[in-house]
């Protein structure tokens, strides 16, 4: 059971990894895409019926975490008290700037939103990376697995390392999501050139650091370089399919290819939530449960619910992508 | 300051701010609802316009509801992690459903409603509407849920080490405290909502402008606003009473500034209480109305905050206050909503400027009610965290100290300043270029004739 509600919440954080990736990866290369007000005001209507569906998938997985595994999520949010009340800031700070820029058709106020959006959705896209490249490494926990170290801690160098690779790979995912969605708009070439480029050094480096500081038994060793080999052709793919002006199948690859890292990271850690650097034991799925009757009772309304997301957002998807008058796009809000 | 307090505050602070958007999420949402499918189904213009004015509104409501939102899901781990690690399996499964079955809905239906009207069938737009309105009317639900929970705990099992494990998943959502609770929260927002689109009316109205609309919304405001002050009260005022009356006793002495246990209580309408002394300044008693009101009998026996551990009240003057200000509001706004009802029946309404006047100055009161009644909930609760179960006390972070939690609600101030800031700016905007900003000449010249 308690596997179970582990791989629904897996699958609930992959979900919010590719669907919010790519609206915050518009956000941190919304300036490179797009030079004028008016091609930025395109770029981020793109992903204005959508964000805040992403979004909410951060939400529900932090529910589900809070119900399925409350131990985990106690100590980990108040052991990274003041890195989560920062990333809370930056969501809030995110959200307002796409919702606010709408409301008012002036140069300066687009300006100072399209840079507040960009600014924080590229923060986050970091601190996200971050945190991931901190579990995979390990924390230093007491024997109530509490974090018990500092904030500057957390900036390791390899942690940094990680956080540099996110925010590249969700910079490439949103770039891809953009050529898609908005085919026609003038841009340069060679910056999706670089963005794989870059994005494929960082994958090996990262792969590299990741077996050297984290050294692994066999099997475990070889799922996760496997995947993370997986996920070099998958964004080699993205490059060359970005250059052949496939912009459909790139995105698919470059979701191919977060998944793919996001698998390496769990295989690397598992059964691990919470794993520790230090003599005490870090928090598994097993032991942050209450009890496996409890989960019982959860796990088939989480099962349900996600059936029912994922039916009706396949169903408005479908219909919001294909447009009925092409020169309307958008412009509800903007009358 | 002591680290509990500082957290306390925070949760207060960032919760009743983070409230006020869902109120008119909720309140206005089926105005919303209700404009989209006569539009659809009449192709009636004006019921369109109505429906992408209030649909605005609702968004920048929706949008910073969300954003203030997230941060209530993260406190519960970052400042409450005792609590959260102790209970977290129960009160973490109606917010996981909240996230699942109801913010899914509203934000992806919201997105089909702002940005779909070109793109989608009208009857799948129409149904968007009903989506948003439902998906913000059942996250109501999860949230009164889980607070219920913590008041009134059901279908749970103590394990060894004092962790909380979930018995029932389906006591915990039909939590007879919840039910109640939850009809009184709806229709406070809907009060609110009520007020909200009669007060924009009638600004319309008073300023001249949009004079069809501004009818049509005083009408249909008006209308809401009397059925649900009505209901607020009773039954579903009445219910929760009976609720607390029954299960926190202590709660309704603190609400009621009842000291001593009498039989054949009096209500006190006004006065001040004066813990120290144990008793009321300055009040105006009604004679054995309160024994009435919480037991349906004059002669009944309440009792009183004395017959408890002083360690064991809430805090009485907050309770106090916060329930008489709502209840006292509450009363105003069936009075406004009467008097409107009855100049609206007699066609005199849309010429009365003290009328109009009246609603455009009640909007923010609704807000002060249901924030006051929320008060009275949380406050009049201490010191439990769950009732009777676990103090507030033991339920803080231990590894995050004072210190980091002012510097935290310090930055939650100068966030919620700047968002309520430019909430209201834009807001106001919207209701400023109105529902129909690019009228036809044909409905400028009858307004031109009309306000002449």
């Amino acid at each position: 059971m308690s596997v179970l509600a582990f791989v629904l919440l897996a699958a609930m954080l992959v979900t919010y990894a590719l669907l919010d990736g790519y609206d915050l990866g518009v956000g941190a290369v919304v300036h490179l895409f797009a030079r004028s007000d008016e091609e930025r005001g395109a770029a981020i209507a793109s992903i204005g019926p959508f964000w805040n569906g992403n979004e909410v998938w951060l939400i529900a997985a932090g529910g589900v975490l809070f119900a399925v595994f409350p131990r985990a999520y106690a100590s980990s949010f108040s052991g990274f008290y003041l890195p989560f009340m920062i990333v809370l800031w930056l969501l809030i700070f995110r959200g307002i700037s796409l919702e606010l820029r709408s409301h008012y058709p002036n140069r300066l106020w687009h300006d100072f939103w399209d840079w507040a959006f960009s600014l924080s959705s590229g923060s986050l896209a970091l601190l996200l990376g971050v945190a991931l490249g901190n579990l995979i490494a390990g924390l230093p926990l007491d024997e109530h697995a509490t974090f018990v170290g500092s904030f500057a801690l957390l900036l390791n160098p390899y942690a940094l390392a990680v956080g540099a690779f996110s925010l590249l790979v969700l910079a490439l995912h949103g770039w891809c999501y953009l050529r898609m969605s908005l085919p026609d708009a003038p841009v340069r070439l060679s910056i999706g050139r670089g963005l794989s480029l870059a994005v494929l050094l960082l994958d090996v480096l990262v792969t590299a650091l990741t077996i050297v500081a984290h050294p692994m038994g066999g099997p475990r060793l070889a799922i996760a370089g496997l995947l993370g080999f997986a996920a070099f052709a998958a964004f080699c793919a993205a490059g060359i399919m970005l250059r052949r002006e496939k912009s459909v199948v790139a995105f698919g690859a470059t979701s191919a290819g977060i998944v793919a890292l996001l698998g390496a990271a769990v295989a690397t850690v598992y059964p691990y939530l919470i794993p520790s650097s230090t003599r005490y034991p870090g928090l598994t799925i097993f032991d942050s449960v209450p009890n496996s009757a409890a989960l019982a009772g959860i796990v088939p309304v989480v099962v349900v619910g996600l059936i029912i997301v994922y039916t009706y957002l396949f169903l408005v998807v479908r219909r919001l992508i294909r447009v009925r008058d092409p020169k309307n796009v958008g412009v509800s809000l903007a009358e | 300051m002591d680290t509990v307090a500082a957290d306390r505050l925070q949760f207060a602070f960032t919760i009743m701010f983070h409230y006020l958007f869902p109120i008119g999420t909720m309140g206005i949402a089926p105005f919303v609802a209700w404009y989209t499918l006569k539009a659809t189904r009449t192709g009636d213009e004006r019921a369109a316009k109505s429906a992408r004015f209030w649909t605005k509104i609702v968004a920048v409501n929706f949008a910073a509801g969300v954003v203030t939102g997230i941060p209530m899901e993260f406190e519960f781990g970052t400042n409450w992690a005792a609590f959260s690690a102790r209970t977290g399996n129960v009160i973490g499964q109606p917010l996981a459903m909240e996230g699942l079955y109801a913010f899914f809905l509203e934000s992806i239906f919201l997105g089909v409603l702002l940005y779909g009207r070109e793109r989608v069938a009208p009857g799948f737009h129409a149904l968007s509407a009903m989506m948003v309105c439902l998906g913000s009317w059942l996250s109501g639900y999860f949230i009164v849920v889980t607070d219920a929970w913590m008041q009134h705990p059901v279908g749970y099992l103590i394990g060894k080490d004092g962790t909380v494990a979930l018995t029932s998943l389906w006591a915990v959502l039909t939590n007879s405290f919840a039910l109640w609770q939850y009809a009184h929260v709806l229709c406070g927002a809907l009060v609110a909502g009520g007020y909200i689109v009669a007060g924009v009316g009638a600004f319309y109205l008073l300023s001249r402008r949009d004079v069809d609309f501004g009818r049509e919304f005083v009408r249909a405001g008006v209308v809401t606003a009397l059925v649900f002050s009505a209901l607020t009260i009773f039954p579903t005022g009445d219910r929760n009473g009976a609720d607390v009356t029954f299960y926190q006793p202590v709660k309704l002495a603190a609400m009621e500034g009842l000291f001593r246990s009498e039989q054949g209580a009096p209500l006190a309408i006004i006065g001040m209480p004066n813990v120290k002394g144990g008793t009321l300044l300055d009040p105006i008693m009604v004679p054995d109305l309160l024994s009435f009101l919480a037991y349906g009998n004059f002669r009944s026996s309440v009792v009183g905050l004395s017959a408890y551990a002083r360690e064991l009240w809430p805090p009485v003057e907050l309770t106090y206050y916060a329930y008489h200000i709502m209840v006292g509001l509450g009363t105003i706004f069936i009075a406004i909503a009467v008097l409107s009802a009855l100049l609206l029946v007699t066609k005199r309404l849309y010429r009365s400027t003290l009328g109009l006047w009246m609603l455009m100055l009640a909007m923010p009161f609704p807000y002060i009610a249901s924030e006051a009644g929320w008060v009275v909930t949380e406050v009049g609760r201490q010191p439990w965290i769950v009732y009777g179960l676990m103090r507030t006390s033991a339920g803080v972070s231990t590894n995050v100290g004072a210190g980091e939690v002012v510097f935290t609600l310090l930055g939650f101030a100068g966030m919620y300043f700047l968002l309520g800031f430019l909430f209201l700016f834009v807001t106001l905007r919207e209701i400023g270029h109105g529902p129909d900003p690019h009228p036809s000449e044909g409905q400028l010249l009858r307004a031109t004739a009309q306000s002449a």
